[in-house]
């Protein structure tokens, strides 16, 4: 049970992400009631369940964006669970939040400026940068203008620009599909295919079980803040399905 | 029929995010109207238009054929729309019975201020106390009626915002994903509760959920939002075999 | 007219100066500093010091009393108490600066020196040189001013716009949760904005003093100026809260321009006191007037609670991308959990037990017995006490019940204490008519001020109140009749009947009954429908609002009742003095009994009573008991001051506190006996 979700291919070294007996709690509420779950390097899991199950909470405490109450993460084997989120940050860990992942009130490049800071040497920030602005023209066309002001799609392009312009050691990427047209969803998947491509380990928080499966190699289905099922991918479906629909 | 409480063509954007986009929903007359949808399709925000919160950018609001699209939240309360809080807004020091006999009074008695600071309007209502007492039972917390609010987990925390609605006495009953955080139990709990309103006490139910098991099961009629728009709209069989809410669910390309 | 546009820049410099060290300390930690004009006055005293008592350059005193001692203040005072108030409810953390504002003047005179120093010094050269650029006439004093100004505003400028600092403070600004998951200290963001806004506040203080004068009532003035701008820039835009505050220093300045001043005089008599108070109080009035423009926003509070309660609840909480104009919302903070906490606590206040206030009113009632002969001092200042008392009741109504932190509870208290003065006066009136008169006059004056700011958040009620009692102290409190040039109306104690309270034995206990009343009657609020309202409302407004509940009118009756009861105090008050006098009533003493109430707790009549008789014996033991002298007696002061920042520690109050600990201490007893029983079996 310590490593319930180890991939078939991983290597016996150490997890790129290990959790235990992760709880969080809001004041009397119990959002996540010890979750184990491990994340191989280079390999992708889903974590599906309605909503309310504790999937953005869990997301969350892995980052160090809401205190855990009780349990263990580890991060390349090193404890974090204490650590405060931008100590997180500055080992590589990537962190788009729900709804989204900007700076409304700064500028697209601003804002690129300041999610890139932690994850790239001063040296090569400018570079980083350029590669950031030209993942997506609009992102370029747009450089100066407030992020708050573009659209649901634009706002995640730029999200996932600071992604594919730093490959991070971890991308904790929570609902990144959330309110989006389809078109735009197929962008987000697309991205994080490609982010994955490049040797990104995500832990992806999804409701579109279908497309988080096409991508993940695991899945964790999550309920009442429990795990309640896991394994590989292509066996997730119906477990998951059936904590949305009622087995439909 | 001619709907309680309706929806007509609502469009509300925030900054450059379209969260309802022409939306009708009709609540009522009685029974119970579901609606659902996943995760930001706009459910909340349409909470918040018909209970007076947020002002709709298009479309009306009526309520028994009359627009209140401007009206106040509480002149709406006082017409007889009640709703409940997806995160629990409670008034943490009041105790239970404090929640229900404020909600009776905001409804039921004249408001005189000398009598409160006198100190005269404190004898025992019988009608006050009969309703309350009824209200309390009818959802179970006659038990813990003199605890305050704060030391209530989350489950009982969600029955105290439905009998805070239900003490006003309503016409129509908005209830923002009351079984979120509920064990098995509670849920069982809230659906009987939620049932007794329709048939003991004659509401109006708007139920929004993500417990799609939960909506299909209770509700008479359910509408489908996604991405703000309308998708579907029937009795819960046919919304069960709704392929188009089958994709918006789980994303599937085909 | 250029003159005067030249003083207008001048002074709109230092409260631009001053403007924007606020919004930056209140952007990146939300809380707004009621001291800001206090630690510039202390800065302005250091540099004082270090030049002209020390005879250090004054160059070099300037740079270290700017950049050594005002970044050191704004590092410790957030290492001390800001850090830990970010996630308290806002009234705890409005409270806390006005505790440091309390306790900054006593401290800095028990550091410096208790003289008020009387000289114009500053930077520059003394007596300052003119010139005249292209026609302006400019002194010394004011090229300094408006140089540093604009080297202080470029230099901030580039400091946000192109540093790596400047980006991680615009991100916590905008975000905080994300910015630290993004890599972001923001810890360090925060307590860097501190001390650049404490060290601008310090520059200011320096180009005030030779300007105005050493004297902390002058850096009043500069505070003033300095909200006006905040409040023009709603809080948060830098560039707007510069403009707007040099808006405020050149309106100012420019009625006092000959044409506009011909027409001022031409609707108003010329030398009357509604003109020579315009001035002082223009800043308010351009406060009150934005205020009144912003209130229509009010609405959007709901919004951003809706937005904040929808989907799942942990993470949305900074996603919501409007400003919030209230934006006082404790729950916006990036831990969830330590806000519960703390706000939990808050609302839990708990009620006193009435046996407590009915002990001490029995106690109270045997002290005339006590107090007699060479003691008789004390009968007196108790029955001081006891008017405070009353007055402080007010805050339990409209503070403790309506969770409205009002700052000016003290000129409801004025208005009905030289109300009573004219009436008694004027009109023959005798005065317990006068007061109950009084009283009811002051009951729409009290709507009437909270007026501006029932839709906007709790800091706008605190600033909107402080306007609306400069506004009274720069006028009506000015007129001649009322202050009888500056002596003070005589006003008798009373009689009814054959009875008259002319003693203090008789007087005190008049006063004392009109206490426990008064308690009665603030009880029975708290536990009627009116207090089951004030409460929801103040745990929820949209749970409240859409439950039926009229905000609008559960704000007004608090505000309507706590001026009454203000306004009662404050008539006994000045039967107690023998003297209705306008300047027992300026606002600053209204903080400090701010401040005293709350440290006690703000929910119970007990803790009024507390509050009241220490304000008005404390001073007195130091003296006459203690026979302390000089700085000593600035103890009290301080000791106020820093009771409200104790608050920091526990919302709830001193009276809470020990209770508590009581209780703690009983239940670890019963649990040893129970412990000790377990073993004997």
């Amino acid at each position: 049970m310590t490593s319930p979700l180890a991939a078939p291919t991983a290597q016996p070294t150490v997890a790129r992400l290990s959790v235990h007996g992760l709880e969080v709690r809001y004041g009397e509420a119990l959002a996540v009631a010890g979750v184990d779950l491990e994340v191989a390097a280079g390999t992708a899991v889903a974590v599906l369940g309605a909503n309310g199950a504790g999937k953005s909470s869990l997301a969350a405490a892995i980052v160090g964006a809401v205190p855990v109450a009780r349990g263990r993460v580890h991060i390349d084997g090193t404890d974090v669970t204490a650590w405060a989120a931008h100590r997180v940050a500055r080992l590589g860990i990537a962190f788009v939040p729900e709804g989204r992942g900007i700076f409304p009130h700064l500028s697209v490049a601003d804002n690129l400026r300041a999610l890139l800071r932690a994850a790239v040497e001063p040296a090569e920030r400018a570079d980083a940068l350029g590669r950031a602005l030209s993942t997506f023209p609009v992102l370029r066309d747009r450089a100066r203008q407030l992020a708050g002001t573009l659209s649901g799609g634009e706002q995640q392009m730029l999200a996932l620009a600071r992604v594919l312009a730093a490959p991070p050691r971890l991308l904790v990427a929570d609902e990144m599909s959330l309110g989006l047209a389809p078109k735009l969803v197929d962008l987000v998947f697309e991205s994080l295919a490609r982010a994955k491509a490049q040797g990104v380990t995500i832990l992806l928080v999804e409701q579109y079980v279908d497309r988080a499966l096409e991508l993940a190699d695991t899945a964790v289905v999550l309920r009442q803040g429990r795990v309640d099922w896991h394994g590989p991918s292509t066996e997730a479906r119906e477990h998951a399905v059936s904590g949305y629909l009622g087995g439909g | 029929m001619s709907a309680l409480l309706a929806a007509r063509g609502v469009t509300v954007r925030f900054g450059g995010v379209t969260a309802l986009d022409d939306v009708s929903v009709e609540v009522g007359p009685a029974g119970i109207s579901g609606l659902i949808g996943p995760n930001g399709a706009g459910k909340s925000t349409l909470f918040a238009v018909l209970s007076g919160l947020q002002r709709p950018g298009g479309g009306r609001v009526e309520l028994d054929g009359a627009d209140i699209t401007r009206h106040s939240p509480q002149r709406r309360a006082r017409l007889g729309v009640a709703r409940t809080f997806q995160r629990l807004e409670l008034f943490g020091e009041l105790t239970v019975r404090d929640h229900v006999v404020l909600a009776h009074r905001v409804r039921h008695q004249r408001r005189n201020l000398l009598r409160d600071l006198v100190g005269l309007g404190r004898r025992t209502n019988a009608t006050e106390t009969d309703a309350v007492d009824g209200t309390l039972e009818l959802l179970g917390l006659a038990a813990i009626a003199h605890q305050p609010v704060h030391s209530l987990p989350l489950g009982t925390g969600r029955l105290v915002e439905v009998a805070r609605a239900v003490a006003t006495d309503p016409r129509v009953v908005l209830l923002d994903e009351p079984s979120s955080g509920l064990d098995p139990s509670d849920t069982a709990r809230l659906a009987a509760v939620i049932a007794a309103l329709r048939d003991d006490r004659h509401l109006a139910v708007l139920l929004v959920e993500h417990d799609v098991e939960m909506v299909l099961g209770l509700a008479d009629d359910v509408t489908v939002l996604d991405f703000g728009r309308v998708i579907a709209r029937g009795t819960p069989d046919e919304i069960r075999g709704d392929a188009a809410v089958q994709t918006a669910y789980l994303g599937s390309a085909e | 007219m250029l003159i005067f546009l030249v003083a207008g820049l001048v002074a709109g410099c230092v409260y631009a100066v001053a403007a924007v060290g606020l919004v930056l300390t209140y952007s990146s930690s939300r809380i707004f500093n009621f001291a800001h004009g206090e630690i510039a006055f202390f800065v302005a005293i250091t540099f004082h010091w270090l030049a002209f008592s020390h005879g250090m350059n004054r160059f070099l005193a300037g740079a270290i009393a700017a950049f050594v001692v005002s970044p050191l203040i704004g590092l410790g005072l957030w290492a001390g108490l800001f850090r830990k108030l970010t996630h308290a409810p806002p009234a705890v953390r409005l409270v806390a600066t006005v505790g440091l504002f309390v306790a900054i003047g006593p401290l800095s005179r028990i550091v410096f020196g208790t003289e008020q120093i009387q000289d114009l010094r500053g930077l520059g050269p003394y007596p300052h040189h003119n010139y005249s650029w292209l026609g302006v006439p400019l002194d010394s004093d004011q090229i300094i001013v408006l140089v540093t100004t604009i080297l202080l505003a470029v230099a901030l400028v580039l400091l946000l716009r192109y540093t790596a600092f400047g980006l991680s403070v615009r991100a916590t600004v905008d975000a905080p949760s994300l910015a630290s998951t993004a890599g972001i200290n923001v810890a360090v963001v925060s307590a860097g904005s501190w001390m650049i806004g404490t060290t601008l506040a310090g520059i200011s203080g320096i180009m005030l003093a030779p300007l105005r004068g050493y004297l902390d009532s002058q850096f009043t003035f500069l505070i003033l100026g300095a909200f006006a701008g905040v409040v023009i820039a709603r809080m948060h835009s830098l560039p707007l809260a510069f403009a707007g505050s040099l808006l405020v220093g050149v309106v100012q300045n420019l009625i006092r321009w000959k044409p506009i001043e011909d027409v001022i005089n031409h609707v108003v008599n010329r030398d009357s006191v509604w003109v020579r108070g315009l001035q002082p109080s223009l800043p308010f009035l351009i406060m009150l007037a934005f205020l009144v423009c912003y209130r229509g926003l009010g609405r959007e509070r709901f919004v951003v609670d809706n937005r904040r309660g929808t989907e799942e609840p942990d993470l949305l909480a900074d996603a919501a991308p409007e400003a919030d104009v209230a934006a006082v919302d404790p729950a916006r903070g990036p831990s969830p959990s330590a806000d519960a906490t703390t706000v939990g606590r808050w609302r839990r206040l708990a009620r006193t037990p009435p046996g407590g206030l009915v002990f001490l009113a029995a106690a109270w009632l045997f002290l005339p017995l006590w107090l007699h002969g060479s003691r008789a001092l004390w009968l007196g200042l108790a029955g001081k006490g006891l008017c405070v008392a009353i007055i402080a009741l007010s805050y339990t109504v409209v503070a403790g019940e309506g969770g409205l932190i009002s700052l000016c509870q003290i000129t409801f208290a004025g208005i009905g204490g030289l109300l009573v003065g004219q009436l008694v006066v004027n009109n023959n009136m005798s005065v317990l008519a006068a007061t109950a008169l009084a009283v009811v006059i002051v009951v729409p004056i009290g709507l009437l001020a909270a007026l501006p700011s029932l839709r906007l958040g709790d800091l706008y009620v605190a600033l909107a109140t402080l306007a609306f009692a400069e506004l009274v102290q720069n006028t009506w409190f000015q007129l001649d009749g009322i202050s009888n040039f500056g002596s003070g109306v005589p006003v008798p104690r009373p009689k009814i009947g054959p009875i008259a309270f002319g003693g203090d034995t008789a007087f005190f206990r008049l006063v004392l009954i009109v206490f426990v009343l008064v308690a009665i009657v603030v009880r029975n609020m708290q536990r009627s429908t009116t207090g089951l309202t004030l409460a929801a409302t103040r745990s929820s407004e949209v749970a409240s609002a859409t439950m039926g509940i009229s905000i609008v009118r559960a704000k007004l009756v608090a505000f309507g009742l706590s001026a009454a009861i203000a306004a009662l105090g404050g008539a006994f008050y000045v039967q107690y003095a023998r003297v209705a006098q306008p300047i027992e009533f300026l606002w600053p003493f209204g903080l400090v009994w701010l401040a005293i109430v709350v440290t006690w707790g703000v929910r119970s009549p007990t803790a009024a009573l507390l509050a009241g008789t220490l304000y008005a014996v404390t001073p007195d033991v130091f003296s006459s008991l203690l026979h302390l002298q000089g700085k000593w007696l600035e103890v009290p002061g301080l000791m106020f001051g820093l009771g409200a920042l104790g608050l920091a520690r526990e919302p709830r109050g001193a009276l809470v506190q020990i209770r508590e600990g009581r209780r703690g201490k009983q239940r670890r007893r019963s649990a040893k006996r129970d412990q000790r029983t377990a073993a004997v079996a």
